[in-house]
């Protein structure tokens, strides 16, 4: 059955060494949204307003929940607020503003 | 998930804790609204009172300096409906 005679390899060449293990910096969209709840993040809007803050939650639409949010308009600032829920469709990117 | 110290786990938690309170939204279309928001559901569509909504005008015949002129126009309504998709942004009061 399964014990069909393998051919001699010619060389070796098949048995690649195990892939190294993953960086911290690797993985799927959804493992850096994980990543980066708690900690401060710069979320850009389809209109190009950023918004600045602590990102405490996010759902399956990128709704998003920031702290302590800044927003800004041309890279300055025009408002400030203690908490902001931001729409998911308004959403460009969030881009992680600390190391993870 | 790990609640943060706020406690809130999905974004409409900070809706929910804003009900019979007054919130501040930002609208499509240069236009904010403050009011007491007494409802909403998962398109953000949402039931206002004793609202004031702020409408940026920006003039472009009226660029003096480089700088735009905003007009600011304010009116008052008593109870709005406002369709979720207008929506961007929703801060509740400071909670401190």
């Amino acid at each position: 059955m399964d014990e069909s005679p393998r051919p001699p390899s010619p060389s070796r060449q098949s048995q690649s060494p195990p892939p190294p293990p993953p960086q911290s910096h690797t993985g799927s969209p959804t493992d850096f949204l994980k990543g980066v709840v708690g900690k401060r993040v710069v979320v850009r809007l389809t209109s190009g307003v950023d918004y600045r803050g602590v990102l405490s939650c996010l759902d399956g639409f990128m709704n998003i929940a920031l702290e302590q949010t800044e927003e800004h308009v041309n890279g300055v600032i025009t408002n400030r607020y203690g908490d902001t829920f931001v729409r998911g469709n308004n959403v460009l990117y969030i881009s992680a503003a600390e190391p993870l | 998930m790990d609640p943060s110290v706020t406690g809130i786990q999905e974004p409409f938690d900070l809706i929910r804790l804003s009900l019979s309170e007054r919130v501040f939204v930002k609208l499509r279309g240069d236009r904010e609204l403050t009011g007491i928001l007494h409802a909403y559901d998962g398109h953000m569509n949402l039931i206002m009172s004793d609202v004031e909504e702020t409408i940026m005008i920006v003039d472009p015949d009226n660029i003096a300096n480089g700088q735009n002129v905003v007009n600011v126009a304010k009116r008052k309504m008593d109870m709005l409906f406002v369709r979720g998709d207008g929506v961007i942004l929703v801060s509740p009061p400071s909670r401190t």
